[in-house]
This record gives structure tokens, C-alpha cells and sequence, in this order.
């Protein structure tokens, strides 16, 4: 089929590339535990490495010979503090200075996770075009870089703003910041140049290097794209997560240890899992608003199939990388509880506690929305009316979870509220408000949502193996279990025993979620092997479906916004926890109801600016017909 | 331009439903510790106590954790008896701290809470043998000694126990204060009527730890008397480029002689005299 | 329902039953898996130990 002289075969070819991916992700592993090893991260206690070595000398005395015990990075360095600015040294813009970083920094956050996860799902979806040698795969991923494409410019854009406006209104923070980081900030600006190169390659090269040994190196660009993306993320994670948990520097600030003692704090790598994860969910959900509006623009089937089947694709990935979410952000959360109990209890048990409940507002609403797409997609396939009655109840749980998480603990109640209520608590739904409650939720909403996600699957298949009953009696049996499981660690664990095993009860119940959904894809692809198809009709599913497809990214992009709040207001009155206090005009926790308008500013901002992006994607491929016949009222 | 308008308009609506969600919310400021300025000729005990339960509820941020049961991490201490519960401490087997009273007891538990961990309470894994309560006289709490003292009072005051800490003297603390201790050029030319408020005019802790060895970012003071003699302590401050600790930057303040009065610097230089375990 | 439908029927059950208490077991064995890595051992009627 090719022309090519060498051919290497199919399988070789896999081999050699996946070798290459190994080999990269080694190397650079490698590289991290030799810095890491060098600088004996972890060896010693930090007593033992600041104890000091010195000793005081007298003019005129013999010199004492030298007895250095360790000679690290930091010996020829001067310790210099932290600053200390008073409030008068904070320049005065008059207008609030947070308030002006916020949305910049926000705009640049949701448009860099946009033009990271885009990328990781393009180069997936490529793969599996190459793979099934289905072109619609390949052309897919094409539009998916083609319409976020201006996102990275848009980053940039942002980005340079943000660090403008860091700069000029916190001219001390920033001093102190790029003193500590050194010359990790050049690798990071460095790493635009290298992102850019293969951003440019990867898409203008698209159709010149479609094919063959090309499609390889296609591919090959696409990786190292993802590759600088991500290394992009984990540096300017490392930045937020020392301001929230300090890391090679001592009380007061001064740089103890090396580069990798301050990237590597104790919450740099949970951000780094959980903002991997959750750019992928987020960038699916607005591509997958892309494909809803085009869905609801044109009446061609053709055209609409096309776009029902972008918009399944979209909410796939944004769905899939949503279940494993809440894990990651509960490593995060314990990591915080684990750095300082104090912390971890203002976001949670303290000031912004009621912000978790706005969350579970926001996630239930994805869930809804996310499974609600789901049920609709049903009617493409026939296969599907055998899993119609599931869905009330699937729907009945995700309301009864869905408010059980909402329900808050604590109120803030007048005496005479207290008098009606009876005590500080309501007798009932109070224990609803508790953490196990809200575990239980969280976990069989995300059991349901699977359930959704796997008859879906199921709907326009026939399974042909001899085992296919054993098999339904395992799975059902395994979905009822997993959830008695569910709510027996949550209640016996949550309310009979001591706050310890209540905590470590929820990571029984997460490997409850875990399994049923490993072995609900373990099964399932092992059941429906050479299983009978059934016909699917893409584009036959109702309109009012695409509104769920414009519903997940508003709740994403406002749920981004609320744990930037979060994020930001843990660290109190704190530039750098700890160490670097904010003396700022603006250094207290903004009310929730002040944070809600921002987020709202932010999130529709963002809408606009999507909506900009996808304009300039379609304004591209427009063409005007030249004018017919221009004499009549035509330009001159 | 219709399926446009129904897109914004759906997502501006849903936009503006979790909006209002935020807005029927309770709507709490989180206020930064403010400098609060006391008249310590003017204290009395009960200003004192009522000062300690203003610190325990705000900037000691106590009761993030010591709540009732279940909802607190830590022993509700405001819900027991802290001089009987103290006693009852002391006398258990695991105690191997240095406190003999319940006010030692408790200024302990404050600036060295893993001294002893009640029953329960330690980290997980730790098998209560590490707390998970910060120090509070270190950041991000940074409670003073006076206020650590006027907590203690109110522990003591508020179930009719009788208050073993004495009142601040007017010669100590400059003031009840979050401020760190170099707060702009602010510093008075008032006279420092003690070592304590001596180091913190010149903004000792700064660079120096007064309580430890550990380095911050010239050597810990807490055994400086029985490292260097008088003479010599009093030469490191007045011209600290003369003999510098092996390891250490030349980055000492070098101007000290000329701001210092004779008489700040004898303070300091005895008190630091002083310091020798 | 002819012989054949029944045995189908019987083997069904036979099949979820069993199907039921291997997981019964496996979760039982998963919870004590999990609780026992984290430092929190567990009786065999799964309440806190020591």
C-alpha cells in the first residue's frame, strides 16, 4: 500500500514506539530520582540537616581545622528571609488588586487545562484511528485541534497578563518567589518554545503526514506536545502548592535545600494527578459543547449524526475522567490534613466549609447532567429497551445521593431557630450533614454513573458467549455487594466507631467504587467478544439531550473557579503559608457570596472566550463565493 | 443565530443559578489578625482572662479543632474542667514531660504539643505518639508568650479555677500584637525597658531563634551563654564583622552600635549571658 | 416451561447465589485488606480491633 522502501511491520512498529514512550518516561523519572537522591531528599530529618556547623573562632587563635559534615547546594548561598512588607509597600491601583489577579489568573487556568487536555485526548483518539483504521477517528481528532487551537494563543495572552499583573502588584511576593525558584522559571519559559514547536507541527503537518512511517512521526510530534504541556503544568504546580505548603526553605523563609526539596512538597504531585485528571474532564466537556452546538445548528443527518457521535465521544472522556476524580482530590485533601491539620480543617470543617456543599450543588449537577446524556443516548440503539426500566431507578438514586450530600451539618442559627430546632443540630438530618453521609453519596453516584455509562455500552450489543448468565449474576452480585459495602462502612465506620477508622473507612468504600467499575470493564470486554451488533443510529436522539452537553462545562468551569477559591483562601492571611504573611489591603477570606461573583465573572468570560475560539475555528474553514457579476450595485 | 441564543442564554441561567446557590449561604469574612493595642497599666485579670477567650476563639484558631464530640479533632477543652483534666494528665503513665502544674501542663501542650498526646488523638499511624496540633508560639498562630499567658488564665478563669499566671507587666510586651516584628520603619524611638523588648525593637527573631539552636538564618541563640563570654556576645552585636561564626554570612546588621543605647545593649547583652541550656 | 427452561432456571439461580457469596466474600476480604494496610486492624466481625 505504502511506497516506502522499509517498511517495519505493524506490530514492530507498536513495539518501537512504545518503547520510545518507556524509555522517555524512564529517562526523565531517572533523572528526578538521581536530582533527588543527590540532594538525600528524605534521608535525613530536617533537624539533622539545618543543625548548625559552625563554631565561633577568636582572632589570633589557631584555626580550628575544618570538620564540614555536609556540603550541600545551599552552603554557598546566603540565607536571606522572607520579606516582610507592610501594607504601605503594596503598590495602590485602585482597584483590588486580588480581585484583578483572579481573573487573570482564572481565564489563564481554564485555558491552559483546555490546551493540555485537548491534546491528551486528540493523540488517544488518533491512535485509535490508526489502530481500527477507521478514518472518522483520525478526522475527529483533527476537528478537536483545529477548534482549540486559538486556545493556546488565548493562554498565552492570559498567561502573559497574569505575570504582568503578579509583578507590578506584588512586586515582593514575586521577588521572594523568583528567588526561591531560581532558574526554574527560564526551563519553564523555555518549555513555550519547544510547546509551540511541536503544537505547530503536530496540526499544520496533519494531512502531510497521514500515512505509514509518516503517521509514526505524526504521532511522535503529538506525544512530545503532551509531553511539554505536561511538564509545563507540573512546574507552575509547584508554585501554588509551595505557597500553600512550603518546602526547602526554613521558618523564616530562606532557601535551605535545592530546586527538587522546594518543587517537591508534600502537595506537589496529589495537584499534579488531580489537575491531570480533571483537565481531561473539563477539556472533554467543552469540546463536547463544540459538538452540541453544531448539532443543533444544521438539519442535514449526515452533518447531525456526525456531531451526535462527537458529542457521545466528548462525554465519554469527560464522564471517564470524572469517576476517577473525587479520589484524587480526597489524596489532595489528605495530603493538606497530613501537612496541617489546621489547614485542612479551614477548608473543610472551618470558614469554607459550606463551599463543599456548593460543590456537591455543582457535582451533582454534573452527574445529572453527564448520566442524563446517557439515558438519551439510549435511543439510538434498540439493544437498549431491555435497560430502559433501570434508568428510574439509577435516577432515584442519584437524586437521594445527590441531596444527602447537599445537606449541610452546621447552621448558623439565632437562639430562637436553635429553641425550634431543638439544639445546634436537627435531630434527623443532621448526621446527613457528616462526612461518612457524603461518602456514601459520592460513592454510589459514582457506582450509578458507571452503571449508566456500562448498559449504555451494552445497549447495541448482543453478547454470543455460553458464559453470558454466569457473567450478569457476577456483575449484579458484584454491583449489589459493592453498594451494601458502601453504606455498611459508611454508617458502621461513620457514626459507631472513633474519627480514625471513620477515615480510613472511605478508602475501603473508594475500592468498592474501584472494583466494581475494574470489573465491570473487565467483564463486559470479555463477555461481549465477538458479540452481535445491533444497529445504531447516530444523530437520532433528541435535541433537548445537547442542553446536558452545555450544562457540563458551565459546572465544570464554575467548579474550577470554586476550589481556586479554595485553593487560594486555605493559606489565610498568607502570601506563603507560614512563612511570607500577607499584609496586603486585600489579605483576608472574601465572603462566599463575593467569591460566587467572581467565579460567575470568570465563567462567563470564559463562555465568551470559547465561544470566540470556536467562531475563529468555523470563520477558517468559511469561504465568501466571489461576487457574480459585478456591475450592478457590485464594489467598483 | 436561535441555537446561539438558546446556548447563552441556558448557560448564563445555569451560571446564575449556582450564583444565587453562593448567595443564600451565610456570607462569613475570613478577618486577618489585626494589631490590637492593650494598656497594660490599665489590665486587669478579668481584661486579661476575657483577652484569652477572645484569643482562643480568633487568632489562636483553637476552635477550628477543640470542638464537642464528634465534630472536633482535638480534646474540647472548653467543654472540660483544663485544671482537673490537667491533674489527670499529669498523673498518667505516658506523661514524660517537664510540667508539674496545670498551668506548666498547658503552656506544654501549647509550644510542645507531641510532649504528650492524649489517648486517641495523635496522628494516624503515629500511634498516638505525634500530635497533630502546631505550635502556637511558632507561624502561622504565633501567639505571643503574653497572649499564650492570657489564654492559659482564661483556661484556668473559665471553670471558677483559681488563675496561677501573672499579669503582663507594662515593662514587657510593647503590645498584644500579629504583627511580625519588623513593621516598616514604624519602630518607636521609645526606649526598650526590657531584654524582650530590646530583641524585638531590633528585630532579633528575625534571624535568630531565641528558643532553639535550629538556624534560621544566623546561629540559635538558646546556648549563646554558654558559648561565648559576655565580651564576646557584646562584640558580635557591636561590630558583628569581627569574628563571624564559621559558616555563617557576613549579613548581621553592622549599624547596631549606633542605634543602640549603651543601656539596650547591656539588657540584651546580659540577658543573652543568660541563655545557656 | 419444558425441562429444558427449568434446568436453565435452577442453573440460574444456582449461578447467582454462588455468584453472591464469592463476592460477599471478596468484599469481605477487600474490607479488611484496605483497613488492615492503613494501620486499622479489624476483628472478623469487622468492628475496630485493640
Amino acid at each position: 500500500m505504502n511506497n516506502d522502501t522499509v517498511q517495519i511491520t505493524g506490530r514492530n512498529r507498536i513495539v518501537l514506539w512504545i518503547s520510545l514512550v518507556v524509555a522517555l518516561l524512564f529517562g526523565s523519572g531517572g533523572m528526578n530520582i538521581a536530582y533527588a537522591a543527590d540532594a538525600g531528599v528524605g534521608s535525613d530529618s530536617v533537624e539533622a540537616r539545618i543543625a548548625p556547623i559552625g563554631r565561633v573562632q577568636i582572632e589570633g587563635q589557631e584555626p580550628i581545622p575544618e570538620n564540614v559534615v555536609s556540603k550541600t547546594e545551599g552552603e554557598e548561598k546566603e540565607l536571606i528571609a522572607a520579606p516582610r512588607p507592610s501594607r504601605g509597600d503594596y503598590p495602590d491601583i485602585g482597584v483590588s488588586s486580588r480581585a484583578v489577579v483572579w481573573v487573570l489568573a482564572q481565564m489563564h487556568l481554564f485555558f491552559a487545562a483546555l490546551v493540555l487536555a485537548v491534546p491528551l485526548f486528540v493523540l488517544v483518539i488518533e491512535l485509535m484511528g490508526f489502530k481500527t483504521g477507521d478514518e472518522r477517528y483520525d478526522d475527529m481528532a483533527h476537528e478537536f485541534m483545529k477548534i482549540s487551537l486559538t486556545g493556546f494563543s488565548i493562554t498565552a495572552i492570559f498567561g502573559g497578563s497574569l505575570a504582568l499583573a503578579l509583578f507590578v502588584l506584588y512586586p515582593d511576593l514575586m521577588g521572594y518567589m523568583m528567588r526561591v525558584f531560581g532558574a526554574q522559571w527560564l526551563v519553564y519559559a523555555g518549555l513555550f518554545f519547544l510547546e509551540s514547536f511541536f503544537l505547530y507541527t503536530y496540526y499544520y503537518g496533519w494531512k502531510a503526514m497521514r500515512y505509514g512511517n509518516l503517521k509514526w512521526v505524526h504521532l511522535t510530534l503529538g506525544l512530545l506536545l503532551n509531553a511539554s504541556g505536561m511538564t509545563i503544568m507540573v512546574l507552575s504546580n509547584s508554585w501554588a502548592t509551595f505557597m500553600m505548603a512550603p518546602s526547602g526553605v526554613n521558618e523564616v523563609g530562606a532557601v535551605i535545600g535545592n530546586i527538587w526539596e522546594v518543587m517537591k512538597g508534600p502537595l506537589w504531585n496529589p495537584i499534579n494527578l488531580h489537575r491531570f485528571i480533571a483537565n481531561i474532564a473539563f477539556g472533554g466537556a467543552v469540546v463536547g459543547a463544540y459538538a452540541a452546538f453544531k448539532f443543533l445548528s444544521t438539519s442535514d443527518p449526515a452533518k447531525r449524526a456526525h456531531y451526535d457521535w462527537m458529542g457521545y465521544t466528548s462525554n465519554f472522556i469527560a464522564i471517564l475522567a470524572f469517576l476517577p476524580l473525587p479520589f484524587a482530590g480526597y489524596w489532595l485533601m489528605a495530603e493538606i490534613y497530613a501537612y496541617s491539620q489546621q489547614m485542612g480543617i479551614t477548608a473543610m470543617g472551618g470558614i469554607l466549609a459550606w463551599l463543599f456543599i456548593v460543590q456537591a450543588v455543582l457535582i451533582g449537577t454534573i452527574l445529572l447532567a453527564g448520566n442524563f446524556y446517557l439515558w438519551s443516548g439510549m435511543s439510538r440503539t434498540e439493544g437498549s429497551v431491555r435497560y430502559q426500566p433501570l434508568i428510574k431507578y439509577i435516577a432515584f438514586v442519584l437524586v437521594i445521593c445527590f441531596l444527602t450530600w447537599v445537606t449541610p451539618h452546621t447552621l448558623m442559627l439565632s437562639a430562637s431557630e436553635i429553641a425550634e430546632l431543638g439544639g445546634s443540630h436537627h435531630h434527623i438530618l443532621g448526621p446527613l450533614g457528616i462526612m461518612p453521609a457524603k461518602n456514601i453519596a459520592v460513592n454510589l453516584m459514582l457506582v450509578v454513573t458507571f452503571l449508566s455509562f456500562q448498559l449504555y455500552r451494552r445497549s447495541d450489543k448482543i453478547a454470543t458467549v455460553s458464559w453470558a448468565k454466569a457473567g450478569n449474576a457476577l456483575l449484579v452480585a458484584i454491583y449489589v455487594v459493592a453498594m451494601v459495602n458502601i453504606i455498611f462502612l459508611g454508617v458502621y465506620y461513620g457514626y459507631f466507631t472513633n474519627t480514625v477508622y471513620k477515615v480510613g473507612s472511605s478508602v475501603a468504600q473508594v475500592g468498592s467504587t474501584l472494583v466494581v467499575i475494574i470489573a465491570g470493564i473487565v467483564i463486559d470486554s470479555l463477555m461481549f467478544r465477538n458479540a452481535k451488533t445491533l444497529p445504531s443510529h447516530w444523530g437520532r436522539i433528541p435535541d433537548r439531550s445537547q442542553y446536558a452537553l452545555f450544562a457540563l462545562p458551565i459546572a465544570f468551569t464554575w467548579l474550577m473557579g470554586l476550589m481556586g477559591y479554595v485553593r487560594s483562601s486555605v493559606k489565610t492571611h498568607w502570601h506563603v503559608y507560614t512563612v511570607m504573611k500577607d499584609n496586603s489591603p486585600d489579605n483576608f477570606i472574601p465572603t462566599i457570596g463575593y467569591a460566587g461573583n467572581m467565579i460567575t465573572i470568570v465563567t462567563v468570560l470564559f463562555l465568551l472566550f470559547v465561544l470566540f475560539m470556536f467562531w475563529i475555528a468555523n470563520l477558517s474553514a468559511t469561504k465568501q463565493s466571489k461576487p457574480v457579476g459585478a456591475l450592478e450595485g457590485g464594489a467598483g | 443565530m436561535n441555537i446561539l441564543a438558546k446556548t447563552i442564554g441556558f448557560s448564563l441561567a445555569l451560571t446564575l443559578v449556582f450564583t444565587s446557590v453562593t448567595l443564600l449561604l451565610p456570607q462569613v469574612e475570613g478577618e486577618a489578625p489585626v494589631d490590637e493595642k492593650v494598656d497594660l497599666g490599665a489590665l486587669t485579670m478579668d481584661d486579661f482572662v476575657a483577652m484569652g477567650e477572645r484569643l482562643f476563639n480568633n487568632k489562636g484558631t483553637c476552635t477550628l479543632c477543640h470542638k464537642p464530640a464528634p465534630l472536633g479533632r482535638a480534646p474540647d477543652i472548653a467543654g472540660l474542667d483544663m485544671v482537673a483534666t490537667s491533674s489527670k494528665r499529669l498523673a498518667d503513665e505516658r506523661y514524660k514531660g517537664e510540667a508539674k502544674d496545670a498551668e506548666g501542663y498547658i503552656r506544654e501542650s501549647l509550644v510542645d504539643p507531641s510532649k504528650y498526646v492524649v489517648a486517641t488523638w495523635g496522628k494516624k499511624g503515629s500511634n498516638d505518639s505525634v500530635s497533630p496540633m502546631p505550635a502556637v508560639n511558632k507561624a502561622p498562630i504565633l501567639l505571643s508568650a503574653m497572649e499564650m499567658d492570657a489564654v492559659i488564665a482564661y483556661l484556668q478563669a473559665k471553670d471558677g479555677n483559681e488563675v496561677t499566671v501573672s499579669l503582663p507587666s507594662p515593662e514587657a510586651a510593647a503590645e498584644v500584637a500579629a504583627a511580625t516584628p519588623a513593621q516598616g520603619s514604624a519602630a518607636a524611638p521609645v526606649l526598650a525597658a526590657t531584654p524582650e523588648e530590646a530583641l524585638q525593637k531590633y528585630t532579633c527573631a528575625a534571624c535568630h531563634s531565641m528558643t532553639s539552636i535550629d538556624v534560621l538564618v544566623g546561629p540559635g541563640l538558646s546556648d549563646v551563654g554558654a558559648r561565648l563570654s559576655v565580651d564576646q556576645i557584646r562584640q558580635s552585636i557591636i561590630d558583628p564583622n569581627a569574628v563571624i561564626t564559621e559558616g555563617f554570612p557576613a549579613a548581621m546588621p553592622a549599624d547596631f552600635a549606633a542605634k543602640m543605647t549603651v543601656k539596650e545593649l547591656e539588657m540584651i547583652v546580659n540577658y543573652l549571658a543568660e541563655k545557656k541550656k | 416451561m419444558d425441562d429444558k427452561d427449568q434446568m436453565g432456571t435452577t442453573t440460574t439461580m444456582l449461578a447467582t447465589v454462588a455468584a453472591f457469596v464469592l463476592v460477599l466474600l471478596a468484599f469481605y476480604g477487600l474490607d479488611h485488606f484496605i483497613m488492615a494496610i492503613q494501620g486499622l486492624p479489624l476483628n472478623l466481625d469487622l468492628s475496630p480491633a485493640g
